[in-house]
């Protein structure tokens, strides 16, 4: 037979700071986790989401996986066109997108700025990138750039400084913003759209950087590759861009793993916090331990009891720690390398930050509670 | 046949290089409704004589035996379990659970036993009002004077209705006055209910409302066959 729930439940507020203190703590823990599995899920989500089965890319041979390194003669995107049956029509157009993709330094009107994504484009980008959509303004003519959605957060600039009609200068020109998109959450949305032409002349480059495709219904990717293979002197490489993207994954792993890592020593930490907080609760109880078996309560009651008031300590703690986690960092935008992404509290980091809150209150309530009933009965009844 | 039976009980512990022996084959016999005190000087095994009644402690040789069941033969689950059903135990010190009214601690026992809710109602309101403290059913014992704290002990150990009821110094903690209440109650109870009770003692004039009383000194209950003989005259 178990302990009255109430037991547990007032055993709580007996010491009200301390309990405070310790729900303060858990919470912190719980809204760490919940940092940390929050940036992995953003990163997964972003680089899983961040590519079009049916979209090819075709780039340098020579420029390994890092297409801003790539620089492919400007005569690509023609040929391509006038070789592949497989490439998307549509009204006369060929789903082929040429572009010029550029790190580079990027001042806001306020002087902010840093590191921005620019990606020179024609007309016909956004019929190869599907998921792109603006959302405010409109495409960008001569001397005008769209901004991503997260284009402020990759430059560490507001989103005031990104607002429609205002100006930002990179490779020496000043550019208006005449509008937003948003690319569905994928890596686009960090990036600077700009007109091909224009950011050709800025850069003073004839090349690109890679030619997207879309491949027609039916058609597949290794025809492109194929191509690629057989013009050597192009010196092209094509992979599909979901194969990119996974690829890029796998770049992105270490950094996983070493986030995963946090997440458990910050728990390991929390636990601390907890068998701080039991250990205390216990020890100023062993005579009342002892009374309760004394009376006809076995270990086992007593010890799911106090395994009890440490959980339900952890659920309050990860239940405030939920709370503040969904309404103040589900969407904070990260910087990183390859653009910039949202911290993601879904239904995954939910259930990692509240399970490990829970483990939390029973880990920490154990070894107390064990200590404390391992104690001889006789004993115990005569503890101060 | 006695309801406690005690039979060549020995019990030592080791403090240090030293073998302190609190019982030395000690026998006893308490009868049911007997009203039993023990006395003794400080360190004497009279604590150590109720934790083995009580199945709290295990003795070292010797059987014990409440109502036919052989204690000293209990796992320390079965003993749990023994204790819920069978024993009362009433502590100097009252440990009440101080998160818990007095209603609700008096109810704790019951919670152990198979019984209604309407049921456990009905015997925490009787232990209550046995105690003349229905009336402070919904005070927490800080609450609670010293008196009143050890009568929702006593109401505790009563609640369900055990073979025998162990009281270590239940008014070693009371001022004068408090503790002839204490006294009287525990008389009452044993006369009306028919309680059985073991109960420790250093003061002679509370020993002296039990219908026998025992001497324990060095291990050994001293005189024991006359002490109770007496006892019994005296019941």
């Amino acid at each position: 037979m178990l302990l009255p729930w109430e037991y547990g439940v007032r055993n709580l507020m007996r010491r009200p700071l301390r309990t405070t203190l310790t729900l303060s703590a858990l919470a912190t823990v719980v809204i760490l986790v919940f940092v940390v599995v929050g940036f992995i899920r953003g990163l997964e989500r972003s680089l899983a989401i961040s590519g079009d089965e049916d979209v090819v890319l075709v780039y340098s041979v020579n420029s390994e996986e890092n297409i801003e390194n790539s620089s492919i003669a400007a005569r690509t995107a023609a040929l391509l066109s006038a070789s592949l049956q497989g490439t998307w029509k549509r009204f006369g157009v060929t789903h082929l997108s040429p572009e010029l993709y550029l790190g580079t330094r990027v001042r806001t009107g306020d002087d902010g700025g840093g590191l921005g994504l620019v990606r020179g484009v024609t007309r016909v980008a956004p019929l190869v990138r599907r998921d792109v959509r603006i959302v405010e303004g409109r495409w960008p003519q001569s001397g005008e750039v769209m901004v991503g959605k997260l284009a402020s957060a990759k430059l560490g600039a507001t989103d005031e400084a990104l607002a429609i009609g205002q100006t930002v200068h990179f490779e020496g020109e000043s550019w208006r913003v005449s509008g937003r998109f948003s690319a569905g959450g994928g890596a686009y949305e960090s990036e600077i759209w700009c007109n091909l032409a224009d950011f050709q002349t800025a850069t003073q480059r004839q090349d690109l950087s890679l030619v997207a495709l879309l491949l027609a219904p039916g058609a597949a990717a290794s025809e492109v590759s194929l191509f690629c293979k057989q013009r050597t002197d192009l010196e092209l490489r094509a992979i599909s861009e979901t194969a990119y993207y996974a690829t890029l994954q796998q770049h992105y792993k270490p950094v996983r793993v070493l986030a995963w890592f946090v997440v458990v020593l910050v728990s390991a930490a929390g636990v601390f916090a907890g068998l701080n907080m039991m250990y205390g609760a216990v020890a100023g109880r062993i005579r009342e331990l002892a009374t309760l078996q004394a009376i006809g309560y076995r270990r086992r009651a007593i010890l799911i009891s106090l395994i009890q008031e440490g959980m339900l300590l952890a659920a309050a703690a990860s239940l405030l720690a939920g709370a503040i986690a969904l309404t103040t960092l589900n969407g904070v935008a990260v910087r990183f390398t390859m653009g910039a992404f949202t911290l993601r509290i879904d239904s995954v980091a939910i259930l990692v930050g509240c399970g490990v809150g829970i483990l939390l209150g029973v880990l920490g309530a154990m070894p107390p509670a064990l200590k404390a009933l391992r104690q001889s009965v006789a004993i115990s009844l005569k503890a101060v | 046949m006695a309801l406690v039976e005690l039979h060549n009980v020995s019990k030592q512990f080791r403090k240090g290089d030293e073998t302190i022996t609190p019982l030395d084959e000690v026998s006893l016999q308490i009868e049911e409704g007997e009203f039993v005190s023990l006395m003794g000087p400080s360190g004497t095994g009279k604590s150590t004589l109720l934790n083995l009644v009580s199945g709290i402690d295990a003795p070292d040789a010797g059987s014990i035996v409440v109502d036919g069941t052989e204690v000293t033969a209990l796992s320390r689950g079965q003993l749990a379990d023994w204790r819920a059903a069978n024993l009362g135990y009433i502590f100097q010190t009252h440990n009440l659970i101080p998160v818990l009214s007095a209603y609700e601690n008096v109810e704790l026992p019951t919670l152990l036993l198979k019984l209604s809710s309407a049921q456990r109602r009905e015997r925490v309101e009787l232990a209550l009002d046995a105690v003349g403290l229905s009336d402070r059913a919904g005070h927490y014992p800080r609450q609670l004077s010293g008196g009143q704290e050890q009568r929702v002990g006593i109401a505790r150990a009563i609640v369900a209705h055990p073979k025998v009821v162990v009281a270590d110094e239940p008014t070693g903690s009371l001022d004068t006055e408090t503790s002839e209440q204490i006294q009287a109650l525990l008389k009452r109870l044993n006369r009306e209910l028919n309680m059985t009770m073991l109960m420790v003692t250093h003061d002679s004039d509370v020993a002296a409302i039990a219908s026998r009383q025992l001497l324990l000194d060095r291990g050994k209950f001293l005189d024991a066959t006359a002490q109770t003989e007496a006892g019994r005259h005296a019941s």
